[in-house]
């Protein structure tokens, strides 16, 4: 065991030189998948938490003028290893709030066994799954990524106004896309619709000739595809218009990039696609506050869930400054008071003037980059969704979805 | 104070997760290390248990098979059991197979069962997992939960050790040990060799499927991304190889070892700059691999060495058996 107790030693060692050298420091979690399957999704997410942070500090600091410090732990998108990040962060950095985890699966475990019992808030930017809404989380649990329910039920009813009426639909195994696929099945047969047939595919295959040729069967006038699009969303309509099987297309925001224009050709897809996407309001003030200090940083703004990840951190770091100080207990509450009306509104990139209205004991309601982030009874925020078709200049042309 | 309490607690959580390792690592160590059965399908076994328990325990749910809250006595039972008679099932139709070729084929079945938990939406909730799994002791007060979950852990693990220790040291772990060496002669001394491997396979199988059980139960959550090969079953192999192969003592120990690099790492690697830190994640998995390295060239038999249980000896033995008998 010498090993061991060495190892261990020299772990409580470091850790302890390192947590107590700065004493004006506020240190909140950021756990996401760095590692493992959606690993350049989280690129631009933490470069969007790390932005707001950087906001904080360059206009102020956290309460009297402490550091925000960012604390980055991997969470590889396994709940093994978002509970290990999680009770990382949570115990051995002692941060005041958690933000993350990024996928469904780690979040799920990593508030349920350490952020929930330990009494620390947790907001997730990304995690979708709705289960996340039922646990009983002591009102610790947020997220500002909407709830899968929602983008499936906006999928569901842009496909039912478009006057389509009898469709099929494949998804590809993987958790976020099968459980917006769910929630669209229920949704658009509720509406009065037929799912002719529903196929779930397994992604990285080379053909799926065979899986949309069942598919086809029954008359359906289209296809709903919940995929990503590189592992097989575009291998799907390529195979779906070499044999003239589908030419009308619903997707997911999974589908959304512009390979997708490249690879399969704009003249091919005009009026046959639409795609739905977990969008800020672009018209809106606050996501173009965010677009033009995330832009300079040389980032893409429009990267999925970055405006989520900027409003994530902004919003911890909001709550403790009106909190008052750096205590676990009093985030949550905190949180949903600087979220919500009433209130002056801040927007993304105004820290300074948020820390005046605070210290002048004035109510705020950040409007976040990614929407109001108004947060319901669990800990949730409703969804803005975008539809994207391709536009005259072949390119994805984007509209709001009211 | 609150410094030296969250170390504390952080301690706690590494050796829950390193014991719940040296279980899988006890596991292999029957099949691998005792009997020479190279099984690449640990995560397989891994998932049957952590779902068997899970969805036995469980409030009921709409999202998945559930609603039985059993107790966790049955529930770990169940999971052994189940993972047993399908490790029997695998057995018969596998183990035949030479090393190599076992491997094979038992990564190829592990696949097969995580892709049947995986899809089979209606019992497992599929991709999305089963959540709100009950985890024993959470309702005491902290650390007392915490300690009280790695006490039954390493509980555990000590009846396992000594039960492994015990079959070592008997007739029954001799056979192993010479089915091993050599399956022919262990034939010809008139051993049923399928018999032996039999039992090897699905007694390890039965702990890896315990060590799933208590996964589910730790992290309260189960999804088809917690039973991948890489941290279900490569790691494991690490930590079995680094620890000592055929010793159980090097087996428990390696899974320590070895999950603490894993997850301390990142307390140091998370103080770099953000940019650095993002790229140093991907170099913990190359520490692994590098800590197998180091710890393979100084000790090429694993850190414990296999000890060969003393032959009861009469007078015309020769010291020469016991050196002989732990050269591979």
């Amino acid at each position: 065991m010498s090993y061991m107790g060495k190892f261990l030693l020299a772990v409580s060692a470091v850790a302890l030189a390192a947590s107590t050298a700065n004493a004006a420091e506020v240190k909140v979690g950021s756990v996401a998948g760095v590692t493992g399957p959606i690993a350049e999704l989280v690129d631009p997410i933490i470069a969007a938490r790390n932005l707001a942070a950087q906001h904080v500090n360059d206009q102020g600091g956290l309460l009297s003028g402490d550091t925000l410090k960012m604390v980055l732990s991997d969470s590889a998108c396994d709940p093994k290893a978002g509970v290990d990040a999680g009770g990382k962060v949570v115990n051995v950095e002692q941060v005041v709030a958690v933000v993350g985890a990024s996928c469904s699966g780690a979040t799920n475990g990593m508030v349920q066994s350490v952020t929930i019992p330990a009494g620390v808030v947790a907001l997730s930017d990304s995690a979708t799954a709705p289960s996340i809404s039922e646990l009983k989380d002591n009102d610790l649990v947020f997220r500002v990524a909407p709830s899968d329910a929602y983008q499936g039920a906006a999928l569901a009813k842009l496909a039912y106004d478009s006057g389509v009426r009898k469709l099929a639909m494949t998804y590809s195994n993987d958790d976020y896309n099968a459980g917006i696929a769910g929630v669209f099945e229920k949704e658009f047969a509720a509406m009065g619709g037929t799912i002719t047939a529903n196929q779930a595919h397994e992604p990285n295959k080379a053909s799926y000739r065979s899986e949309l040729s069942t598919l086809s069967n029954g008359g359906p006038e289209g296809i709903a595809i919940f995929a990503y699009y590189g592992s097989s969303g575009i291998a799907i309509i390529r195979n779906s218009l070499e044999n003239g099987l589908f030419d009308r297309f619903f997707a997911a925001d999974g589908m959304f990039d512009t390979s997708v224009i490249e690879q399969i050709g704009a003249d091919n897809l005009r009026d046959r696609i639409s795609i739905t996407q977990s969008a800020s309001d672009y018209a809106d003030s606050s996501y173009q506050a965010f677009e033009k200090i995330f832009s300079a940083t040389g980032k893409d703004p429009k990267a999925p869930y970055a405006a989520h990840g900027y409003d994530a951190s902004f919003l911890i770091a909001l709550a403790i400054e009106k909190a008052g100080s750096a205590d676990r207990s009093k985030i949550a509450a905190a949180l949903r008071d600087v979220a919500s009306a009433p209130g002056e509104v801040v927007r993304p990139g105004e820290w300074k003037k948020a820390k005046e209205l605070i210290a002048a004991g004035k109510d705020i309601n950040y409007e976040g980059a990614s929407g109001n982030v108004d947060f319901d009874g669990n800990g949730d925020v409703g969804g803005i969704y975008s539809v994207n078709v391709v536009g005259d200049d072949g390119k994805w042309a984007l509209s709001l979805i009211k | 104070m609150d410094q030296f309490y969250g170390i504390f607690l952080y301690i706690i959580s590494l050796l829950t997760m390193g014991g719940i390792y040296a279980i899988l690592a006890l596991g292999l160590n029957i099949q691998w290390g005792f009997t020479g059965l190279f099984n690449a399908g640990i995560a397989g076994f891994f998932a049957i248990g952590a779902y068997v328990s899970a969805i036995l325990t469980t409030a009921p749910s709409l999202r998945h098979l559930g609603g039985y809250e059993l107790p966790y006595v049955v529930s770990f039972a169940a999971a052994m059991v189940v993972s047993g008679i399908i490790a029997w099932a695998v057995g018969k139709v596998c183990l035949k197979l030479r090393a190599d070729y076992l491997a094979i084929a038992t990564i190829g079945i592990a696949e097969i069962f995580r892709l049947i938990l995986k899809n089979e939406t209606w019992a497992t909730n599929g991709p999305r997992g089963v959540s709100m799994i009950p985890k024993p002791f959470e309702t005491l007060p902290e650390p007392w939960n915490h300690l009280c979950f790695l006490g039954l852990i390493l509980a555990v693990i000590v009846v396992i050790y000594l039960l492994l220790e015990t079959a070592r040291n008997s007739p029954w772990g001799r056979v192993m040990t010479a089915i091993r060496e050599n399956e022919k002669s262990a034939m010809a001394a008139g051993k049923d060799i399928e018999k032996f491997r039999m039992e090897a396979f699905v007694a390890g199988c039965m702990l890896m499927a315990l060590a799933g059980a208590f996964i589910a139960h730790y992290l309260k959550f189960i999804g088809p991304n917690a039973t991948d090969p890489l941290t279900s079953t490569f790691l494991v192999w690490v930590m079995l190889v680094v620890g000592g192969s055929a010793n159980n003592r090097g087996a428990i120990l390696g899974a320590f070892l070895m999950w603490t690099i894993w997850s301390a790492s990142e307390i140091l690697t998370s103080r770099l700059p953000d940019e650095l830190a993002i790229r140093t994640a991907y170099i913990r998995i190359f520490l692994i691999g590098l800590a197998l390295q180091i710890f393979l060239q100084r000790f090429p038999k694993g850190i414990f060495p296999e000890v060969r249980p003393k032959p009861e000896r009469r007078q015309s033995v020769s010291d020469g058996v016991t050196d002989n008998a732990t050269s591979r």
